[in-house]
């Protein structure tokens, strides 16, 4: 345990797109720039906002705001649909800029990534290769680009270093203006620190950053948050890497809001069944198995229900995924306005273990391996169930959030 | 909510084909009615796989409106798929 600040020179930098969708349609439409924008998954006024443009934010607009109050906030409000392949285009030129610099390049989500400078030997300023990165987003993708630039010892700082100044910011957080950054902010600033964490820090006094960076390690571990999370907090506010780690894929999941409240069982059944392919679809292409598959409804009156089933052999293919949830969701009960499924205890695709059933698992393999090859070629959804004929016009590809694992 | 249309009308465009990150510019487009649309600026270009085709999305302006042109770099067509108006 280190109680010193990490003096060395930083060598990680975190890039961030400003409102990245927002900013997106904005270069890609230029009559959009200058207004207020909010980008949204379907065109109604009851639909949540995903991101909104710096215009809008200026006005109050908040992400996860539905579009109609958002609206009573910022006059003019332009809502423009999601086009997640134009997102995934800039997220590829992103990830090829930075992979430029250093062959330890994490991309952290669709709009973020994390370049760690400490296997190079020639280096040049920090600084400078900043300012370069932005230029060339600018010149690559368009002049509408803007991003943040934070540069620190490990990627918390880095990452808090480039929420300091937005839009178009470069801050460096070092040991010596540890301080007096922190002194900035509020608790819920941190990554990770949202309410529930801050009310366990304000439990033991604890109210501001300044006060987090001088609390006791034995405090935040045995007090605050009663696990190595503590240790590890009083090493990551000193500038020490503990975030250098990648987490496994627990789950794989799906969820959709109904389109409308006079839908027959089929219909929802069908959704369930699109969302069945969707999820099959995400977990073969991690090469992935299940052995349990999750569903969930939630009613119009705001029950929530919800049912699970373990297997004893994995599975992975659309039919098993879909026939297990078929079965599960015999119990929902009526007036659903939303459906969730997830396959979960998920293992490698191995395809080591031998089977009593073997040629027809061989067989079954087979086939969902040809239906995926046609589908990666020409394109999602290409083959697919006779009964989610339709459902591909309600239920469309959405932005994903958080992981770059399907981009 | 503001003023968007879809379609997949033919055009004619006339473009230049040169160097650099974005070889390909369109520069004047026809539409089927007749009308003559000069392009300012192009906001944004990206590609489209289709099965064995490559679809270039151009996403431009003349200033007065938003369109999308789609080149299709097999058959060697443009299509306008989308104009949106909305702004003012």
């Amino acid at each position: 345990m280190r109680d010193e600040y990490n003096a060395e020179t930083p060598l990680v930098m975190h890039v961030d797109l400003n409102s990245a969708f927002a900013t997106i349609e904005q270069q890609a439409r230029p009559l959009l720039r200058g207004y207020p924008v909010a980008v949204i998954n379907r065109r109604t006024e009851h639909t949540a906002i995903v991101t909104a443009s710096y215009e809008a934010k200026a006005m109050g607009v908040k992400v996860g705001m539905k579009f109609r109050e958002a609206a009573l906030l910022a006059p003019g409000l332009i809502g423009v649909e999601s086009d997640p392949v134009k997102y995934r285009f800039v997220y590829k030129k992103l990830m090829a800029i930075l992979n430029d610099y250093s062959p330890v390049t994490v991309m952290k989500s669709i709009d973020e990534g994390v370049i760690d400078f400490h296997c190079l030997v020639d280096r040049r300023p920090m600084t400078e290769i900043g300012y370069e990165i932005k230029q060339r987003l600018k010149d690559e993708v368009g002049q509408a680009m803007r991003c943040n630039v934070g540069i620190g010892t490990n990627r918390f700082l880095a990452k808090t270093a480039a929420g300091l100044h937005k839009p178009d910011g470069l801050d460096e957080i070092n040991h010596m203006n540890l301080r007096a950054t922190l002194a900035t902010l509020k608790l819920t600033d941190l990554t990770g620190i949202a309410e529930h964490n801050q009310a366990r820090l304000n439990g033991v006094g604890i109210d501001t950053p300044l006060q987090f960076l001088d609390s006791d390690p034995v405090t935040l571990q045995k007090i605050v948050f009663k696990s190595i999370v503590g240790q590890q907090w009083h090493q990551r506010l000193r500038g020490y890497e503990v975030d250098d780690r990648t987490s496994d894929m627990k789950r794989v999941g799906r969820q959709y809001v109904l389109e409308g409240r006079d839908l027959t069982r089929q219909q929802i059944m069908q959704r369930l069944h699109h969302l069945c392919e969707s999820v099959g679809s995400r977990l073969r292409s991690q090469h992935k198995v299940a052995r349990g598959v999750y569903i969930y409804a939630k009613t119009a009156d705001r029950q929530y229900w919800h049912a699970s089933r373990m297997c004893q052999l994995p599975f992975y293919s659309n039919a098993t995924i879909y026939g297990l949830a078929e079965q599960l969701f015999y119990q929902a009960p009526g007036d659903i306005r939303e459906i969730g499924i997830h396959c979960y205890e998920l293992s490698d695709d191995n395809d080591s273990q031998l089977s009593l059933f073997g040629d027809v698992l061989a067989r079954e393999h087979q086939l969902v391996e040809a239906l995926d090859t046609i589908n990666r070629r020409y394109g999602d959804r290409t083959l697919h169930s006779a009964d989610t004929l339709q459902t591909g016009n309600f239920i469309k590809q959405k932005i994903p959030f958080g992981s770059t694992r399907y981009l | 909510m503001n003023d968007e249309l879809y379609m997949n009308e033919r055009i004619d465009v006339i473009a230049t084909f040169g160097e650099g990150l974005n070889p390909c510019r369109p520069l004047r487009f026809r539409r089927s009615n007749g009308r003559e649309v000069t392009v300012s600026e192009i906001g944004l270009r990206h590609p489209s796989v289709q099965g064995k085709r490559t679809l270039h999305m151009f996403d431009v302006t003349d200033g007065a409106a938003d369109y999308r042109l789609e080149f299709d770099s097999e058959r060697l067509t443009w299509h306008l798929t989308f104009e949106g108006d909305h702004y003012a």
